[in-house]
């Protein structure tokens, strides 16, 4: 057998309910792991190993006895520090919040319990999935398993860190403008952005209402399908929630794409932001891929990125300053440099500004179904590999455009995969974005690529004899 | 208000907005601003008086479960 920190859910899942591995072992080896080696990566800011221990030992007595409930029963899984956790600290990064235990899950933890997971711990993100990275708040920011010195991207960077450096299999974590995405694509494994409304965010700390998406970080797409499964579905606690059927993701992973047609969004990545050349040398080599199995590429034409940026970034700092006014009034200083930067001019910005911004984002977003209606999926990279972990002026939030950002507002589903890596080792990033509602023809892209390439045999490399 | 709002201009408008700030925030704030102005000001405004309203309220969001 494999390094068991290093299987998949797939794999893990088949495992377990072929009485070839049991779920105890799996989460020993998981626990074991995280205590040697994330004191050199900070992704886990809560860990729960008793209640891991419990859990996988109540699953393997239930799967002896009638076998395994969902493909997740008996596997390890954590959480970005902003899903709630009854009895368990959620901190969101804060001081704020160091002391906050909920006394109830969010939606998505229900059920991933529910489904018989196995709760390793919490992890870290930025300061309330916004503001980062960050020195000043409660604790250190993770880091990127590909090399220490580089950072994770954020807000969901303790996710992706600990998939990518093989703490655990599966997590979930939020993308209001590319966390999930973002950090999936740095640490070189693969992250959901469902479609707006498919997940809820019930029990999840708020980042920005109006853009917030709950979702998945793995290994692979095929694992995100397993995750999808279980966390979908309507939820009338959440406003936002849609009551729409759940499809089964993981059927629809059928390895085929012959016939697909992608738009690549050519105005963004030849003028409005161009990439550097070899990330779109990597870009254009996962274009052949595709072309290679049967699927055609064509130009299509979105609004220009800064526009989807204005309305998004003009809603956000208005919706977070609401999220937090009484302490920015009352007690600023508890927030960190960067957060505070980001959100305290949202009390500035007026009524009639702030919907003028729900306007355009209207727009924008009619114009992206306008485009998704003539493909059947939108590719672009993630973004470019991740860079050294260091402060961030936090203006650059508000002067830099996203190729993530237009798939919050248009609410559509974006996936990030691994697509190769740059000379300096670090992972190079596609984006592959859908029609509403249409999760699972994304999911099955994001597959059929995988499969098609080398990139999930490669791990980072941590040695236990390093240190901090 | 202008493209590149004054200092007075954002201390009262911060006033109004409830935030009485110490100064070393209070800088941190007025270039937070005008990073957000310039956003601001980029878009359209002058839209029709019967535009469709930015939010729309949906009554069946607040249904009971299973109607």
């Amino acid at each position: 057998m494999t390094d068991l920190a290093f299987l998949s859910i797939t794999e893990a899942a088949r495992l377990i309910a072929t009485r070839q591995l049991s779920p105890v072992e799996l989460t020993e080896a998981y626990l074991t792991r995280i205590e040697a080696l994330d004191h050199l990566l900070d992704s886990f800011v809560t860990l729960t190993a008793e209640r891991a221990r419990a859990e996988a030992k109540a699953a393997e007595a239930t799967i002896m006895a009638s076998g395994p409930i969902s493909r997740m029963h008996g596997i390890p899984y954590c959480l970005k520090d902003i899903y709630e956790t009854a009895g368990i600290r959620t901190t969101a990064m804060s001081k704020l919040l160091a002391d906050n235990v909920p006394t109830r899950d969010s939606f998505c933890q229900e059920k991933l319990v529910a489904a018989g997971g196995v709760l390793l711990g919490k992890n870290a993100t930025w300061e309330f999935a916004h503001g980062g990275p960050s020195w000043d708040i409660l604790f250190p920011p993770a880091r990127n398993p590909w090399n220490r010195a580089y950072s994770p991207a954020g807000s969901s960077s303790g996710s992706a860190t600990a998939v990518a450096a093989g703490f655990a299999p599966a997590t979930l974590g939020s993308d209001t403008g590319g966390s999930i995405r973002g950090p999936a694509a740095a640490c070189g494994i693969s992250g959901l952005k469902p479609t707006y409304g498919l997940v809820s965010r019930r029990g999840v700390i708020p980042n920005c209402f109006s853009h917030d998406h709950a979702g998945p970080l793995a290994w692979t797409s095929e694992d995100l399908a397993i995750l999808m499964q279980i966390i979908s579905g309507h939820d009338p606690e959440d406003p936002g929630s849609a009551n729409v059927p759940v499809p089964d993701f993981t059927a629809a992973l059928t390895g085929d794409v012959k016939g697909i047609v992608i738009g690549v969004p050519v105005s963004w990545l030849e003028e409005d932001d161009p990439p550097k050349p070899a990330t779109k040398a990597g870009f254009d080599a996962a274009l052949e891929v595709f072309r290679g199995l049967g699927c055609s590429v064509r130009p299509v034409k979105l609004p220009p990125l800064r526009q989807f940026d204005d309305a998004k970034k003009t809603i956000a700092v208005a919706e977070l300053f609401t999220i937090h006014a009484k302490d920015l009034r009352s007690r600023p200083e508890m927030f960190g440099a960067s957060l505070r930067y980001r959100i305290i001019a949202g009390g500035l910005v007026r009524a009639e500004e702030y919907i003028n911004a729900m306007r355009m984002r209207t727009d924008l977003a009619r114009a992206m179904q306008g485009v998704m209606e003539t493909v059947d999926v939108v590719m672009l990279p993630t973004s470019e590999p991740a860079g050294k972990l260091e402060p961030v002026p936090p203006s650059s939030l508000f002067t830099r455009s996203s190729f993530t950002t237009p798939f919050n507002v248009g609410g559509n589903p974006a996936l990030s995969v691994c697509c190769g890596f740059a000379e300096n080792g670090m992972p190079f990033s596609l984006q592959i974005a859908g029609q509403l509602f249409d999760d699972a023809t994304v999911l099955r892209v994001g597959d059929a690529y995988e499969k098609a390439t080398p990139w999930r045999n490669q791990r980072p490399f941590l040695a236990v004899t390093e240190t901090a | 208000m202008t493209n590149t709002p004054s200092h007075d201009e954002i201390v009262l408008l911060a006033r109004q907005a409830g935030l009485d700030l110490p100064p070393e925030y209070l800088s941190e704030l007025i270039e937070a601003y005008r990073n957000v102005r310039r956003m601001i000001d980029r878009i359209p405004t002058g839209r029709p008086r019967g535009d469709e309203p930015a939010h729309v309220f949906v009554p069946a969001t607040f249904m009971p479960s299973g109607e």
